[in-house]
């Protein structure tokens, strides 16, 4: 454990963990819809605004949320960025293929954005205002990445 | 509430990796220095605040092992752990210990050894069920909402670039800084690295090991202790939705930091940022942020920051510097930032901050941003309140 080097000594130390989450009401309401290729926003019945990432609550008025409706996997993108500095997924540690495309796309139906990734077979149609679609998995499992990514619709 | 001030300050050498200290060390500089700054000893200090993101560096309970280090052993001490406003907001606890009549004296204590950690893959570890499957960290994010306010605002790369050499020019002349780059042109910034369009490596911060400390006592307290405190005028702290997507949290809404801005302004009589305040120091991770929160703070029209940079308005020379220390571009031990943001300003107030020092300085701005959902303001004045 000790660094045999010239340097002032340091320790390092590895651990391999598992943490287990549980997904709740609303989440398990979405995650369940989108494995099967459908989305739906989490609504506040008192100010009508549709949330995606789906919520238990609504920030806003403080209130319980019970309401959800459609909302079509197509919109438009806010905006965008090509990431080329390597991250580790935050779920498994891996480091993440770089580069990869990023947008904020407004979903047809929410008054959210979320942010997913991009398709960047062609950057030059990355364009703030375009139309866009999610390209689905085939073999879809109930997480946010049955979504592969989203494509500019031509 | 009993007025409060500022009466000392302390930083450590801030650098990419401060292997020569262990973390109890490298916050024990920085209290010490604070202390002396003070003319007060250990004894004098009532209770202790420590700042910092324990994730990062994957240990829990930070202040109980630098505890000793911020002289906390037999005192009151809590730890504050918000994002990027963490050492702001650490600094607001202890103007409101000492404001409330509980404590004299307070010493707040922020500090990040990020060489000896995992920052990226700690700011990845957010809401398991979304954030994690599509987190591009903190570069991929502010790349995501600069694109946006780029296109709304009409701010160019150049603009951006002009930031960066603004802070890195004026980091030379600060001798905490970490990034000192006194020659540092736009188009060097402009041919460096992109990593994430349009965010190339010299416009965003870098990680730091450092560690800050601020002296705060109540009134009477301050008096006896020091010939011109730095008064604390208005604390105002904001906490905003949860996502990236969420519309208010994004540069071109920035709501918590615009509704932290006009609470502080309003306590503190303040009317037109621009003229009204002498220095500020605001926590700007990326060029494009700088822009962006010279709209946010009211220092010019929604539209106007590339024209405030190319006029050299934020300048040290300019009518309203902003950040003389070099800012976060050139420094960013994360839990110690905040805490530097108002050292600087309790500094630059006590006619203290050296070769950086702006003339005829007596009111001044320190703000805290963290992720776009939490927003710190603060004002201080030569002038008790």
């Amino acid at each position: 454990m000790i660094d045999p080097t010239d340097e002032p000594l340091s320790v390092s130390l590895d651990m391999d963990l598992t943490w287990r989450y549980a997904a709740g009401d609303a989440m398990t309401r979405f995650l369940e819809d989108v494995g099967r290729g459908r989305l739906e926003a989490s609504r506040c019945d008192v100010c009508g605004r549709r949330y995606l990432p789906p919520r238990p609550f609504c920030g806003m008025c403080r209130v319980r949320i019970d309401g959800w409706v459609a909302v079509e996997d197509t919109g438009v993108l806010e905006a965008w960025t090509v990431v080329h500095l390597p991250i580790r997924d935050g779920r498994t540690g891996e480091m993440r293929p770089s580069p990869y495309g990023m947008g904020l796309i407004h979903l047809d139906g929410a008054d959210t954005s979320l942010n997913h990734y991009l398709d960047t077979a062609e950057p030059e149609r990355l364009t703030i205002g375009a139309r866009v679609r999610a390209v689905w998995r085939r073999d879809r499992r109930g997480a946010m990445d049955d979504i592969l990514h989203f494509e500019v619709l031509s | 509430m009993r007025p409060v001030a500022v009466i000392g300050t302390g930083q450590t050498k801030h650098a990419k990796a401060r292997l020569d200290v262990s973390q109890p060390e490298l916050v024990r500089e920085a209290a010490s220095a604070a202390l002396e700054d003070a003319g007060i000893r250990p004894q004098d200090v009532d209770a202790v605040v420590i700042s910092n993101m324990e994730l990062f560096e994957g240990r829990a309970f930070p202040e109980l092992w630098v505890g000793e280090g911020a002289f906390a052993a037999g005192k009151p001490c809590l730890k504050v752990a918000t994002g990027g406003t963490s050492g702001t907001s650490a600094c607001i606890a202890g103007f409101h210990q000492a404001a409330s009549g509980a404590f004299d004296i307070v010493l707040v204590v922020g500090f990040e050894k990020h060489s000896e950690g995992h920052t990226q893959t700690g700011m990845a570890l957010t809401d398991p069920f979304w954030d994690r499957a599509v987190a591009s960290g903190a570069v991929g994010n502010f790349a995501l909402s600069i694109s946006q306010y780029m296109s709304a605002r009409g701010v160019t790369e150049q603009h951006a670039a002009m930031v960066a050499v603004k802070a890195r020019r004026n980091a030379a002349n600060n001798p905490h800084a970490h990034l000192q780059m006194p020659d540092l042109t736009v188009e060097q910034v402009l041919e460096s690295r992109m990593l994430a369009h349009p965010v190339r490596l010299l416009d965003m911060c870098p990680q730091s090991d450092g560690a800050a400390a601020i002296v705060v006592a109540s009134g009477n307290a301050a008096r006896r202790h020091c010939r011109q405190p730095a008064w604390v005028h208005a604390a105002v702290t904001r906490h905003d939705q949860p996502y990236l997507g969420d519309l208010d949290r994004r540069l071109v809404t920035m709501r918590a930091l615009r509704d932290a801005a006009r609470a502080a302004y309003s306590e503190a009589a303040i009317t037109r940022p621009l003229a009204d305040i002498d220095v500020a120091e605001i926590y700007e991770p990326v060029t494009y942020a700088e822009l962006a929160w010279y709209e946010a703070l009211g220092f010019c029209e929604d539209g106007n920051a590339g024209r405030l940079i190319e006029e050299g308005v934020t300048g040290m020379d300019g009518e309203l510097p902003v950040n003389p220390s070099g800012g976060v571009l050139s420094t960013n031990p994360v839990g110690a930032s905040g805490v530097i943001r108002v050292a600087e300003i309790s500094a630059q107030l006590m006619g203290r901050a050296g070769s950086r020092q702006v003339p005829g300085v007596r009111t001044a701005l320190a703000t805290g941003y963290g992720v776009y959902a939490w927003s710190d303001v603060i004002v201080m004045r030569t002038e008790k309140p």
